[in-house]
């Protein structure tokens, strides 16, 4: 194994970890306070890219790539709340939620998805990258667009922990993640935090989205593969943890490129799911999880 | 003679389908402090989640200030001035002693005055003081209730409601937090105590209440003398033995 | 008198079942449309892997997300062996049927004890893998293009394509009947009451002495075992075999079947399949608003029907005999 592929690795598992952490931070955060999955997160990702495009690509708005993300992110957020109410508050004192947002969250996403193709039709877009250029970095030239990447996860996941540990309402959303009915007996309003931690997570989720759309495409199932990938992360990383999810993120971006280097593109998704399989028998609360 | 801040007028309330408070009535006056009592899974605790809105009446009514409360949800109730400390885990155990103040201060009423609760828990606890940016699960047990009712403190209510604070600690600690309620006391606010400690409760309030198969079978307003202490035992005791008697002073499992 | 009231209210549905037993049979002899058969055909396929969906779903409580790959993998198997191996069809079915319930054991050992949230993700992971397997193997899967030109049925020189794929409907009638019949007397029997008595009250049943971990595996195992052989018919029914049933489109068709006729309700999720087969086709012409719509569906029965509509259409005819008689008693859930 040479230098080489080692850098390249070590830059790969880097610029991914970032990405994942990007899209994991948002699904951990439902799980860890509403306790159900969001099957729907992908396509919160798929129409958060195909909102961003329509604000700035030319052939739409063209206002730019910086005002598309700001208003997708928006947007995401109201949709994300608006998704909750319908989709998971009507069954939220329900013994069986999780179960019953399986579904609904599964029947979201066909929706979303097949939504954004009726709207934007099937062909592939791209989001115009937010700096051209690249850098000497690790020995090795890199896109500038894949440093943005890769310090965009910490600096998005500082600012949400900065929400969530110095803001009341950040500290709101742990306590009713860490005991729902004292949080109603401190006259917290619990349903409405159930709403903005959704679409909070779904705005995360148009930022993964917007990221994914610059450096991959937007096709209406661009988000099926991330989620996946999100999940193996956040199964990982272990309930109620967000750093353990980032910590997570990090690792398997790692371990997806050694693979990708070595087993090849066929053995690597068998590998992740492996690891999923087996994180979910042996540990279920992951690596870090608090339950 | 006034009317009363709390009252709850005959009340029926129950899990699922199985019932368990069958048509209690109670009044609290300002500046009252009323202690409950009687056999585990009577009722009491079911009561006060009634008032503070956890649960929602089958019949009867809930009044606060002249006020229908009942069916309101809990934190409409909080805002009214309603305060829970609840028995058991109570606590969000990966937030420091201070965050966990900082949420008993959640209600908009509370907020405002957060410095001056946060003051006043301190100097209550002086421990907790100590401890301010410890995780909650780390503390010892005595700590945790402690703060728990600190963070009751926190929400600046009108109506404090207790159950079983002491439970579980050891004689030490639960003198401790004897005198911390002591204090609460005398400032005043209304309280409504749960306890299975009789000698506490006579000590502490004014009107004790048996709890008794979901109603209230007794109440005795009472001085705190010898003589009423001895015979408000026995007639505890006595009224056990009209009604049940293999109940015993510390609760029957049901 | 309760009890012949109770006797009477069965008269009608033993009467439906027979009539649409009749009916089923004689169909294709008094049917013209090829259109018709076919879907017929397909419904009847769909409503054996629905109504099996529903013994780990609305009966043992658990959300198997791996179900179809049950299928898919029955109709994999079968296919593989025909077309690479020519092996005999009948034996290719068995074979179908097999492969499901190894994969079930399979899938389940892992998830034996454990919440019915984790059950599902690791139902799920293990459908995502089984499609990149798949997908990977392409020299005898036909890779992301699907398995193709898989030889039809036949019974010595007798193709089951022969006289508009007659076989091929009775063979799907047989198959509907022998899984229906078989999942009522599993649902009927004490092992149907000891995962109902674990999906409603699982602390009490276990101190009771009910073994979760052996029922959840033979649930699972049980479930497999038509549905495998279903999806090797209707591999060979096709003549195609595609990944597409691993994604999710397909699930959310089948689990609105479940949905719509009612969970744990065993004719409600023939029923579910019966219509949603009729509308999916027709929604298929409007490409991805089919699936815009069915997801609505979804979300719909299980805002405002969330028993599902067999239960409700039970609540309708009850309710039009209460004129007549005194209401008897509710039907045990589950029945």
């Amino acid at each position: 194994m040479t230098v080489q592929s080692l850098e390249a690795i070590l830059l790969t598992g880097l610029v991914l970890g970032s990405l994942y952490a990007l899209i994991s931070t948002g699904l951990s955060m439902v799980w860890g306070t509403l306790r159900i999955f969001n099957f729907a997160y992908g396509s919160f990702m798929t129409v958060g890219a195909y909102v961003a495009w329509t604000i700035a690509d030319k052939s739409a708005l063209g206002a730019g790539i910086w005002l598309g993300v700001v208003i997708a992110i928006a947007v995401l957020i109201a949709l994300g709340m608006l998704s909750e109410r319908i989709l998971i508050a009507p069954f939220i004192k329900r013994r069986d939620v999780a179960l019953i947002a399986i579904i609904t969250t599964l029947a979201a996403s066909l929706f979303f998805e097949n939504g954004a193709q009726i709207l934007w039709g099937p062909r592939l877009k791209q989001l115009p990258a937010m700096v051209q250029g690249n850098v000497r970095f690790l020995g090795t030239m890199v896109d500038l667009q894949d440093v943005i990447v890769m310090i965009s996860a910490p600096i998005v996941l500082g600012l949400v922990a900065l929400f969530l540990y110095r803001t009341r309402l950040g500290r709101a959303i742990r306590a009713v993640e860490q005991n729902r009915d004292s949080a109603l007996l401190a006259g917290v309003n619990v349903p409405l935090i159930y709403s903005l931690t959704f679409g909070f997570s779904a705005g995360l989720a148009s930022v993964a989205g917007v990221i994914l759309g610059i450096t991959r495409f937007i096709t209406p199932t661009m988000g099926d593969a991330p989620l996946l990938e999100a999940f193996i992360v956040v199964i990982l990383g272990g309930l109620g943890s967000l750093g353990g999810t980032m910590v997570a993120a990090y690792i398997i971006a790692l371990i997806e490129a050694t693979c990708m280097t070595f087993l090849g593109l066929y053995w690597t998704p068998v590998v992740l799911f492996a690891i999923m399989i087996l994180t979910l028998v042996f540990k279920p609360t992951g690596l870090f999880g608090k339950e | 003679m006034a009317p009363p801040l709390l009252e709850v007028k005959d009340l029926h309330v129950g899990y699922g389908e199985v019932q368990v408070l069958r048509g209690v009535s109670i009044d609290l006056q300002d500046k009252e402090r009323i202690g409950l009592f009687g056999p585990n899974g009577h009722g009491k605790t079911t009561l006060l989640k009634t008032i503070s809105g956890l649960l929602r009446p089958w019949k009867g009514e809930i009044r606060f200030a002249g006020k229908v409360i009942s069916g309101k949800s809990p934190r409409e109730l909080v805002e009214v001035g309603i305060i829970q400390v609840p028995q058991g885990n109570t606590l969000f155990p990966r937030m420091s002693v201070m965050e966990n103040l900082l949420i008993g201060a959640y209600a908009d009423r509370a907020w405002k005055k957060r410095r001056q609760g946060l003051e006043r828990v301190f100097e209550l606890f002086p421990r907790l003081a100590e401890r301010k940016s410890q995780l909650c699960r780390t503390l010892s047990g005595g700590e945790r209730q402690m703060l728990a009712m600190g963070v009751g403190l926190m929400g600046h209510g009108q109506v404090l409601m207790l159950d079983e604070p002491t439970l579980g600690l050891a004689p030490k600690i639960k003198d401790e937090l004897r005198e911390a309620i002591q204090q609460i006391a005398a400032t005043g606010v209304p309280m409504i105590l749960v306890e299975q400690d009789l000698e506490f409760l006579l000590a502490l309030t004014d009107r004790l209440l048996l709890v008794q198969e979901g109603r209230i079978v007794l109440e005795k307003t009472h001085a705190s003398s010898e003589i009423e202490h001895a015979r408000i035992l026995e007639m505890y005791f006595g009224g056990l033995d009209q009604a049940e008697p293999d109940l015993a002073l510390g609760g029957k499992i049901t | 008198m309760a009890y012949k009231l109770a006797a009477w209210m069965r008269m009608p549905r033993v009467l439906v079942v027979i009539v649409g037993i009749v009916l089923l049979i004689v169909f294709p002899l008094i049917n013209t449309s090829e259109y018709l058969q076919h879907l017929v055909i397909v419904a009847l396929l769909y409503a054996v892997l629905a109504c099996n969906w529903d013994l780990t779903l609305g009966y043992a409580g658990v959300f198997n997300w791996a179900h179809i790959a049950f299928f898919a993998l029955g109709a994999y198997a079968a296919g593989i062996l025909a077309k690479s191996f020519g092996v005999s069809p009948w034996l290719c079915i068995l074979a179908g049927a097999a492969v499901a319930v190894v994969a079930s054991v399979l899938v389940c050992l892992p998830v034996l004890r454990v919440k019915g949230l984790y059950v599902a993700l690791v139902t799920f992971a293990f459908g995502e893998l089984c499609l990149h397997i798949v997908v990977s193997f392409s020299q005898y899967t036909g890779g992301s293009q699907g398995l193709v030109l898989i030889p039809p049925i036949t019974i010595g020189s007798y193709s089951f394509m022969q006289n508009q794929d007659l076989g091929y409907y009775y063979l799907a009638v047989a198959l509907f009947l022998a899984s229906t019949v078989f999942l009522a007397l599993v649902i009927r029997s004490h092992f149907g009451l000891s995962i109902m008595a674990l999906r409603d009250y699982e602390d009490y049943a276990i101190s009771r002495g009910v073994p979760l971990a052996r029922q959840r595996l033979l649930t699972f195992m049980l479930s497999a075992i038509f549905t495998g052989a279903t999806g090797a018919v209707y591999g060979f029914y096709l003549g195609v075999v595609s990944p597409e049933l691993f994604g999710f489109g397909y699930t959310a068709t089948l689990i609105s079947m479940v949905l719509l006729g009612g969970i744990s309700t065993l004719y409600g999720s023939v029923l579910g399949a019966f219509v949603l087969t009729f509308v999916s086709e027709f929604l298929v012409s409007l490409g991805p608003w089919r699936y815009v719509i069915v997801s609505s569906i979804i979300v719909g029965v299980l805002l405002f029907y969330p028993e599902g509509v067999y239960p409700g259409l039970q609540k309708l005819f009850r309710r039009l005999r209460v004129h007549a008689q005194p209401k008897p008693e509710d039907t045990v859930k589950g029945t």
